[in-house]
């Protein structure tokens, strides 16, 4: 299904937020989302931008209630009733979907943009066979014939390497196992062959070993087919094998972009640095390090950065200004005042008693 | 699935006889009590002690436990049990066949209910679809305070203002109007008549329907909304259907299997209410024979028909389990 085959070299090519021409398939540009609350509203994105090339994978990262998710839903129109997007755009294949009618808006889902959800016991209906929710879409919107769908459902299955699968259309989704279900679901995700796969935590619901399994499968089939993946989880450890980018949340907004490997080698944020301590290693050596203290609520934001309260390289700026979006190195964003000290590993200076004035 | 039916059925056939033997141990606490009433037989008169043994021996009321506080009877139990399996199902105090009673009496008591079951679902569904589907607007809100105005009015109320009041104006209009052998007079006459049974036990039906709609409205209403908040509904909508689509494969579907549950619970509630509603628009069904026969002391009468009514109840419920099961099949296997 994919259109654009321009070869990408893994790690250099383009990927800042902005630059590149437009061939993206989807490009999220200053992204706002907004909560309806009794106390007014809340922003639970803030002008988030990334942008998918065919064939890529990008990961966005960060805790719960970080806005990766809400953003993902804002992107095919499923935010609930209390929320809005009040700023931005989301271009899909050079359309902005934003500015669509609902109803136009939501024929492209499914088709262009298909989405995998975590929990896949909860996203499955309970009361339809797999088989027909497999191919429910391509039924109710390409009339395909039921014995058509029968067929394509089968080798839907087979493609998630989903055993036996001629019998198993037939059964229900509390039958399958959770790693299954999890196949079934990204299965049903690929049923009209979407330019565009966005993955919720497809992983959060399962042990290590089917975790790495449906990582792998997933890979495979966006290698295959050419299609533009964006990965979220809250799991540093996940990303590497899997993705080409990685965008990092903290409180509704990216504090980091860049390509995965310089991420682990010389992360530009605190928070990215933070996050990188807190991954288990194998070798278990040392106590494991957390991030002390927990994510402001959308509808308390500290001023100033918002993540100062928790960071370990806090200054007096810090707590006063919005750090702008830095760019310490090619492809790279850094929403940090320190973010060249941080990628070099430096503590930035300590604070003078005259004015903070400490620059990059 | 056939075993869980078989299962079902099984223990359906338990419950009934438990309902048998609760009810003969009620009558035969209340016989030992209150006398024999082989005497209501006699009404004014004062009958020879061989008149009430000639009546006691034929209504089986001569068993000397009778007379006996805190005997079980279990003698008589058995026997009757035996008679019921061959399908005698005894007579009335006056000698007619409580099988031929039934065969009267029922028919309209299922006209009622017929008439009764497709107001609660038309109404329920409806309303409670709408109400859900819109959440929060004018219309759910007006639905709302319908179905708590419709269970501020019980049901005896409703009717007998609709009686008194509506129902002779309207007759008159309808006849004016239409003529006098046309359909409409015929559904507002006050009170029924056995050569039009299904014309004069509509408006009775759907008031008594009406009356216990309010409870399914808000039924249905919160079963939807649940659904519209699960996260299947999501899913389908992520796939780029419909959303008609969605609410009828998704929410609807998802949603019914609370609200057959909540038919067969409510059938049995609605028992009650055919009694008042029978009682009322004299309708000659089982609520009204019931009443009449517990009224005259007729225990023939009143255990024959509690007997078919636990009968009848006991079915519904497994119509209901196997609807259950039909509907979600996470209930199928286990």
């Amino acid at each position: 299904m994919s259109a654009v085959t321009r070869p990408v070299p893994n790690g250099a090519s383009g990927s800042a937020p902005g630059s590149a021409p437009s061939s993206a398939l989807l490009e999220v540009t200053d992204l706002t989302v907004e909560f309806r609350t009794p106390g007014g509203p809340v922003r639970a994105v803030d002008r988030l931008s990334y942008r998918v090339e065919a064939g890529r994978t990008l990961a966005i990262v960060g805790e719960s209630g970080s806005g990766k998710s809400v953003s993902s839903l804002a992107v095919l129109g499923l935010l609930p009733d209390t929320a809005r997007v009040t700023h931005g755009s989301v271009r899909l294949a050079g359309t902005d979907l934003l500015g669509l009618s609902r109803k136009e808006h939501r024929a492209r889902c499914g088709d262009q943009v298909a989405m995998v959800f975590q929990d896949a016991l909860a996203a499955l209906n309970p009361v339809h066979t797999v088989g027909y929710q497999l191919t429910e879409a391509l039924r109710g919107r390409r009339g395909m014939s039921r014995a058509d769908a029968r067929k394509r459902a089968v080798e839907l299955l087979d493609l998630v390497k989903v055993p036996n699968a001629r019998a198993r259309v037939k059964e229900y989704p509390h039958q399958f196992s959770g790693g299954m279900r999890q196949r079934v679901m990204i299965a049903s995700a690929l049923a009209m062959d979407p330019d565009v796969l966005i993955a919720d935590e497809p992983t959060t619901a399962l042990d290590v070993t089917v975790q790495a399994q449906v990582l792998r499968l997933l890979a495979e089939i966006q290698a295959e087919r050419q299609m533009g993946l964006v990965l979220i989880t809250h799991d540093l450890g996940v990303v590497a094998g899997v993705a080409d980018d990685v965008t990092v949340m903290y409180a509704g907004t990216a504090v980091e972009q860049a390509p995965v490997a310089p991420v682990y080698t010389t992360p530009a944020h605190p928070y990215t640095r933070a996050l990188l301590r807190s991954i288990p290693s194998a070798s278990g050596a040392g106590r494991l390090s957390v991030i002390p203290g927990r994510p402001p609520s959308p509808g308390a934001m500290p001023a100033g950065c918002p993540f100062h309260p928790r960071c370990d390289a806090v200054r007096d700026v810090c707590r006063t200004d919005v750090p702008p979006a830095a760019v310490p190195a090619e492809d790279r964003m850094s929403a940090c005042h320190f973010a060249a000290d941080i990628m070099a590993g430096r503590e930035p200076a300590p604070d003078d008693k005259d004015t903070g004035g400490h620059d990059d | 699935m056939g075993r869980y039916i078989l299962r079902r059925v099984l223990q359906a056939v338990g419950t009934l006889l438990l309902v048998m033997l609760l009810l003969h141990l009620l009558t035969t606490v209340a016989i030992q009590l209150n006398g024999n009433p082989a005497q209501a037989f006699f009404g004014d008169k004062v009958p020879t002690p061989a008149q009430v043994a000639a009546v006691e021996q034929r209504f089986n009321l001569d068993d000397p436990c009778f007379d006996q506080v805190g005997n079980p009877c279990l003698g008589p139990f058995v026997e009757r049990l035996g008679q019921y399996a061959q399908g005698d199902f005894g007579t009335n105090l006056r000698g007619r066949e409580v099988s031929d009673i039934v065969a009267t009496a029922a028919p309209n008591t299922i006209r009622l209910f017929c008439v009764v079951l497709v107001t609660w679902l038309a109404l329920g569904m409806v309303l409670g679809s709408v109400a859900a589907r819109w959440r929060g607007s004018p219309s759910d809100h007006g639905i709302r305070l319908t179905s708590v105005l419709i269970d501020a009015f019980p049901v005896f109320v409703l009717l007998i203002v609709y009686r008194y009041v509506v129902a002779v104006p309207l007759n008159g209009w309808a006849e004016r109007t239409f003529g006098e052998n046309s359909w409409p007079p015929y559904w507002f006459k006050p009170s029924f008549d056995p050569e039009h049974p299904w014309a004069t036990v509509l408006v009775p039906g759907i008031l008594l329907g009406l009356a216990g709609s309010a409870a399914f409205i808000r039924l249905v209403r919160a079963g939807q909304l649940e659904s519209y908040q699960g996260d299947h509904v999501r899913t389908a909508r992520s796939k780029g259907l419909g959303e008609r689509h969605v609410v009828v494969h998704h929410v609807v579907r998802n949603s019914s299997v609370p609200v057959v549950t909540a038919v067969g619970l409510t059938f049995t509630e609605a028992l009650g209410g055919a009694v008042i509603t029978e009682g009322l628009m004299n309708i000659y069904g089982m609520g009204g024979v019931l009443w009449g026969a517990v009224r005259d002391d007729d225990v023939g009468l009143v255990l024959g028909i509690v007997t078919l009514l636990a009968a009848v109840t006991v079915v519904v419920m497994i119509v209901v389990d196997i609807a259950y099961a039909l509907l979600d099949p996470r209930i199928r296997y286990e």
